[in-house]
C-alpha cells in the first residue's frame, strides 16, 4: 500500500528519483484515532445552572452582615414582580408569554444602580412550570447577577 | 545443488524467444493493481477532525432520560459529577432508581413536611459514602436536578427542599446550552 512521487526523471540514462511513500502507520493511526474518539464521543451536550437554596428550611438560611439591598424577582400568573426593598415593579406578561426582555432591562439597571450586588432571589408560585424558571434565572445572569437563589414565594416575605 | 520442483522450460538449445516470452509470464499485463489511497485518507482525516473538535475530556456525565425535556439556557457552567436528581411528569428517580411519584409529590402534605423520606435517605447515604471515600476532602453539597421543563414549582421545591435537608444546598439544574454571542461557559 504505497503512493509514489513521481519528479519525472529518469528517462535519460540517470538513476530514477521516485519514492514511494509507505502510507500503512498513517492509516494505522487514523483508524486507531477514529476507533477511540468514536468510542469516547459524547453525543448530547449538556450544562447546568447553578442556584442555591435560601429560605427553604432550616438549609442554606444565613444572615447578611449588614444591611443590603434585597433583591427579589417574584414570578407569578400575571408575570413578574421585581422588588428592591420596599419599591416593586410589576412587569405583567405580554399576552400569554413572559416579558423576560423587560426584566433583563429592570435588572440591569438596578445592577448599574447597585454594581456590587451580586445576589438575586428568584421567588416562585408553586403553579410555574420549570421552563420559566430557568429562562428567569438566565436572564438575571445576563444581567450579571451570579448569585441566584430559588425560594418558595411564601417565604420571600414580601 | 538445490533441487527445485519440476516446472515446464526450454533447454538452452531452443532459441524460441516468443515461447520463452510465454513461459515465464513476461508478455502478460501484470495483476499487481495500484489502490488509490487519496480519497481514503482524506476521509478519514476529515472524521478525526470532526471527532476532535467534538471530543469532551469530562466524558458523559448526565444521560438524557426519557420524558424529559430540559429547558435552555445562555448562561451555563460545565457539568460536575455529583447526584442526580430526575423529574419527569410521572416519576422521580435518583440515579436511576425510582424515589417517588409526580402524584405522590402534587398532594399538599397535611403535615407542611416537604420532605420525600425515600430521596432523603439515599442522599444521605451517598454523602455518607462520600465522606468516606473522600475523607480529606470537604463535602461540596452539589446535586443536579435533571428536570423536565414543564414540571410545576410545588414538585421541585419538594425535592430540593428534601436535598438541602440531606446536606445538598447547592442545587444545579441541568439545562440544554444555548449558544450566545460571547460563547464559552459562564464563569
Amino acid at each position: 500500500m504505497s503512493v509514489s512521487v513521481d519528479s519525472g526523471g529518469g528517462k535519460s540514462g540517470k538513476k530514477s528519483v521516485n519514492a514511494d511513500l509507505n502510507l500503512v502507520p498513517y492509516i494505522d493511526l487514523l483508524t486507531c484515532m477514529v476507533s477511540f474518539l468514536l468510542i469516547t464521543a459524547v453525543w448530547s451536550q449538556l450544562a447546568r445552572l447553578e442556584a442555591h437554596q435560601k429560605g427553604q428550611g432550616q438549609a442554606g438560611e444565613d444572615t447578611p452582615p449588614e444591611k443590603q439591598l434585597k433583591l427579589v424577582v417574584v414570578v407569578n400568573d400575571e408575570g413578574f414582580n421585581v422588588v428592591a426593598d420596599q419599591d416593586q415593579q410589576p412587569i405583567p406578561k405580554k399576552g400569554t408569554e413572559y416579558d423576560y426582555e423587560k426584566l433583563g432591562t429592570e435588572l440591569k439597571k438596578l445592577k448599574d444602580a447597585h454594581p456590587d450586588k451580586g445576589d438575586v432571589q428568584v421567588a416562585s408560585e408553586d403553579q410555574i412550570k420549570f421552563d420559566v424558571l430557568v429562562r428567569t434565572m438566565d436572564t438575571a445572569l445576563t444581567a450579571r447577577f451570579p448569585d441566584i437563589s430559588l425560594i418558595d414565594a411564601g417565604g420571600a416575605g414580601i | 545443488m538445490p533441487i527445485k520442483p519440476a516446472h515446464p522450460h526450454l533447454y538452452h538449445s531452443v532459441t524460441l524467444e516468443v515461447a520463452k516470452a510465454k513461459l515465464s509470464h513476461a508478455g502478460r499485463k501484470s495483476l499487481d493493481a495500484p489502490l488509490n489511497l487519496v480519497a481514503y485518507i482524506d476521509m478519514m482525516t476529515m472524521l478525526v477532525i470532526f471527532l476532535l473538535m467534538s471530543f469532551s475530556a469530562t466524558g458523559e456525565i448526565l444521560f438524557v432520560q426519557k420524558n424529559i425535556v430540559l429547558p435552555n439556557a445562555q448562561n451555563w457552567a460545565e457539568l460536575e459529577r455529583a447526584p442526580v436528581i430526575g423529574v419527569s411528569k410521572d416519576v422521580v428517580t435518583l440515579d436511576g432508581s425510582q424515589v417517588a411519584t409526580a402524584d405522590d409529590l402534587m398532594k399538599d402534605s397535611n403535615t407542611g413536611d416537604f420532605k420525600i423520606t425515600e430521596l432523603h435517605d439515599k442522599l444521605v447515604t451517598l454523602k455518607n459514602n462520600y465522606k468516606l471515600l473522600h475523607p480529606g476532602e470537604d463535602f461540596n453539597g452539589i446535586a443536579i436536578i435533571q428536570s423536565d421543563k414543564g414540571v410545576e414549582f410545588k414538585v421541585l421545591k419538594k425535592i430540593m427542599y428534601s436535598a438541602a435537608v440531606a446536606g445538598y444546598q447547592n442545587v444545579n439544574f441541568a439545562v440544554v446550552p444555548k449558544t450566545k454571542a460571547a460563547g464559552g461557559p459562564a464563569e
